[in-house]
């Protein structure tokens, strides 16, 4: 995966959402490190990584924010998601809540995001036939309504896990200009204003 | 007050089953026969022996255990008919948000096995107050919402407690609505002690003979490290909806409450208020605090490094202050959570002593197993410029291998006994013989059956201008956890003693019982505990402490930090 000299290098700002356990932090560590354990634990916050990708003769790096499912983390997803040249929704096949959050991630980022940002939904723990609860043509379905690109997934087995980033590499290579992946985290509200703001709709 | 009228465990409880007041509470007098007949018979509950029910958090850190049985057993717990479905306003802080996202009213009904539920079997979900061994456990803390939505407990499913917990809640709202504050109930054996945070109650129940302050106290820190995880706006969410579900909230926090609980039996931060060094030579601190005073000035608000929880160098901007609560919470949060460790990390954190009403941003990096580097900044846009801040000081922390001898620290040195030097009048032309091990090598084994010289065996020395303290290895003799845990209680009761407003500042305290001497000597500097065997006679006691406290002036360079960021915080801002 190391660049070639004389390469085009990318920097992409790519950022994984979904719920709690859908397996975002899996899919990264699978796809930087090559590793997958059986427990992993809850994201605090969101985690960065980074890794590049060769495709044909240009170089990506993705810089990847891995955030925290946890809902009390929700309100402050703008600030990793902001100015991202690609997002990957994950949900997890077992489970239809996760699913149906995926979708509300999906709305958010059409709501709040860049238009020309990539999209994957990523359909996790494909492995786990026997418990499927999301079917794939569900899925597929949405994906194609809503102008995203999808895949099954497996972190454990690793199916798909590198062609779902590597698919993403290609589009970005295809579709766009290189970015600044710095200019994504710049966030205007104040930290404090923002736990505030969205407190003020539990009522 | 009647806990015996407990709404039958079996009884399904309700969202409006906060039982009124005037109800259950014909009487505040408190009999031990009024209590359910397993919790306070003290018989059975000393086949749990002398601590205080760790194993939860053994097993919890030990993160084995297969995902798919905890999730049935989660799963069975969910569908057990005697529970009711949580409320459907336990959906609601994400939920009505506008913008963002919201789990459906149906998944909250029908939860799914979560990667952050693997905790909770081993807090024993199965439990709940029917269970005899619930209502057996030593210590039990709750925290709930006014309403008396639970929002956690150290045992059981918060959900299946929601009967116990209006109980709770209807004895504290009882006694607030007259005006009053209800601070503890006694029970037998069994002491009930309350701290009232605005919306949210915090409850210890427990029969470990702790004292009143240091059970609040440990309540007071559950709350500062709610805070740290939420800060105090989430009162904010109680003002708009009274019957707020706030335990969503802390989804995924067990381990770092478990890890907190665990800290009140083995950490002396929890009860002294003070943290800990790790002894390192000057140079090396030097070399660390340098790199690290540099990045402060340069917009970042504290910058730590820590190697477990002891601090290795830590400064802050300008006039910025680090309370030694603050360090605590902190250190327990990151400790705690494996996410942290897995690569850099940029997370929302609050410092409740500094700032409880806002997020600060936590940059956390670990450099290896256990040392890891923590900027704090007010800044949301500032990853960039802390990662790169974080790679500066590596290099400097790798160019003055500061890792490796923290590393050689962490196996080394530490204050033993029978390094105390012999006699502090020789002590002034004599080089400290820190951390040497040569002095009374002879001596030790004699001395390791009654202790030290005049039969030390342990001490805790707090400098409070420095708001840190040291204390000693564990001798042989009290190197089971159980004992250790037992001389940590022991200094708390003391330290209670000393610090009691009613009585006035003690100056010395000798206390003698059948497992040791304790000898408590506070002036306007330190504070020092020690223990002794039981049979150590006074006066000799006194001189060793005296030597003790030459000891340690001659070591300050290397077991305390000394910078700007500790004075200022005694010169400037008043301790709250
Ligand atoms: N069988 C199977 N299990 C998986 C797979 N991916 C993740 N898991 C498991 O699912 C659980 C949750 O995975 P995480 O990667 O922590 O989920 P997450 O989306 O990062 O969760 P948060 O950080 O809490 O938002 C872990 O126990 C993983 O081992 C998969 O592809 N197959
Ligand atoms: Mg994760």
């Amino acid at each position: 995966m190391a660049a070639n000299a004389g390469n085009k290098i990318r920097n992409a700002k790519l950022v994984l959402l979904g719920d709690v356990g859908a397996g975002k932090s899996s899919l990264v560590l699978r796809f930087v490190k090559g590793q997958f354990v059986e427990f992993q634990e809850s994201t605090i916050g969101a985690a960065f990584f980074s890794q590049t990708l060769a495709v044909n003769d240009e170089t990506v790096k993705f810089e990847i924010w891995d955030t925290a499912g946890q809902e009390r983390y929700h309100s402050l997803a703008p600030m990793y998601y902001r100015g991202a040249a690609a997002a990957i929704v994950v949900y997890d096949i077992t489970n239809p809540a996760s699913f149906t959050r995926a979708k509300k991630w999906v709305q958010e980022l059409q709501a709040q995001g860049n238009s020309s940002t990539v999209v994957a939904l990523a359909g996790n723990k494909a492995d786990l036939l026997e418990t499927r609860q999301v079917q794939i043509e569900e899925a597929k379905t949405y994906a194609q309504e809503n102008g995203l690109f999808f895949m099954e997934t497996s972190a454990k087995t690793a199916i798909n896990v590198n062609d779902i980033f590597y698919e993403i590499a290609k589009r970005l290579i295809q579709g766009q200009p290189a970015q600044n992946p710095q200019a994504g985290m710049v966030l205007s509200q104040r930290p404090n204003e923002r736990l505030v703001s969205s407190s003020s709709c539990c009522s | 007050m009647d806990l015996s009228s407990n709404p039958s465990p079996s009884h399904p409880p309700t969202d409006d089953s906060s039982p009124p007041p005037e109800k259950r509470l014909a009487s505040l007098s408190l009999r031990t026969s009024d209590l359910p007949p397993d919790f306070a018979p003290a018989g059975e509950i000393e086949e749990y022996g002398d601590d205080d029910d760790e194993e939860g958090y053994l097993t919890a850190v030990s993160r084995v255990g297969s995902i798919s049985s905890s999730a049935a057993a989660w799963k069975d717990d969910v569908e057990d008919p005697d529970v009711a479905p949580p409320s459907p306003s336990s959906s609601g802080y994400a939920g009505e948000r506008g913008t963002s996202l919201a789990s459906s009213a149906g998944a909250n009904d029908d939860p799914e096995p979560q990667p952050d539920d693997w905790p909770r079997d081993k807090k024993h979900l199965d439990e709940d107050d029917a269970s005899a061994s619930w209502r057996k456990r030593k210590k039990h803390f709750f925290i709930l919402s006014n309403s008396g939505k639970p929002i956690y407990s150290r045992y059981g499913d918060e959900h299946k407690l929601a009967g116990f917990s209006a109980t709770l809640q209807a004895i504290i709202s009882f006694v607030e609505n007259s005006g009053d504050h209800i601070k503890f109930v006694r029970a037998g054996k069994h002491q009930i002690v309350f701290l009232v945070k605005g919306p949210i109650y915090l409850v210890c129940i427990s029969c470990t003979e702790e004292s009143y302050e240091g059970l609040r106290g440990q309540l007071e820190l559950m709350y500062g490290q709610m805070l740290l995880i939420l800060t105090k706006s989430v009162n904010r969410c109680f003002e708009k909806n009274p019957k707020f579900d706030m335990a969503p909230l802390l989804g995924g926090t067990d381990t770092v409450f478990l890890s907190l609980i665990h800290a009140f039996s083995w950490n002396p931060a929890t009860f002294l208020h003070a943290y800990t060094c790790l002894p390192l030579a000057q140079s090396t601190r030097q070399a660390a605090s340098a790199v690290l005073q540099d990045i402060a000035d340069s917009g970042v608000l504290f910058a730590l490094l820590m190697c477990e929880h002891k601090v290795i160098s830590l400064v802050g901007a300008q006039k910025a202050t680090l309370h030694p609560d603050d360090i605590f919470l902190l250190a327990n949060f990151i400790l705690s959570s494996e996410s942290f460790r897995t690569s850099e990390s940029f997370s929302p954190i609050c410092l409740p002593r500094y700032n409880s009403m806002a997020f600060l941003y936590a940059y956390v990096h670990f450099f290896d197993e256990n040392t890891y580097l923590t900027l704090l900044t007010a800044r949301s846009d500032a990853f960039y410029d802390l990662k790169d801040s974080r790679s500066r000081i590596q290099d400097v922390l790798l160019k003055a291998n500061v890792l490796v001898e923290v590393q050689r620290s962490l196996r080394e040195s530490a204050l033993r006994i029978e390094d105390l030097p012999a006699d502090p009048s020789s002590q002034s032309v004599s080089p400290p013989p820190q951390f040497s091990q040569d002095v009374h090598s002879q001596l030790l084994s004699s001395e390791m059956a009654i202790g030290g010289p005049a039969g030390l065996w342990h001490f805790v020395y707090k400098s409070i201008y420095l708001d840190q303290y040291v204390s000693s290895e564990f001798p042989l003799i009290i190197s089971k956890p159980k004992q250790q845990k037992r001389l940590y209680k022991a200094y708390q009761k003391l330290y209670a003693s000393m610090h009691d407003k009613a009585t006035g500042p003690h100056k010395t305290q000798f206390r003698r019982d059948e497992d040791y001497v304790l000898f408590c000597w506070i002036t306007q500097d330190f504070e020092l505990y020690a223990a002794f065997n039981p049979l150590a006679d006074k006066s000799q006691a006194i001189k060793v402490c005296n030597r003790v406290c030459q000891w340690i002036r001659d070591l300050e360079n290397e077991i305390f930090v000394y910078g700007e960021s500790t004075l200022s915080w005694h010169l400037g801002i008043e301790k709250p």
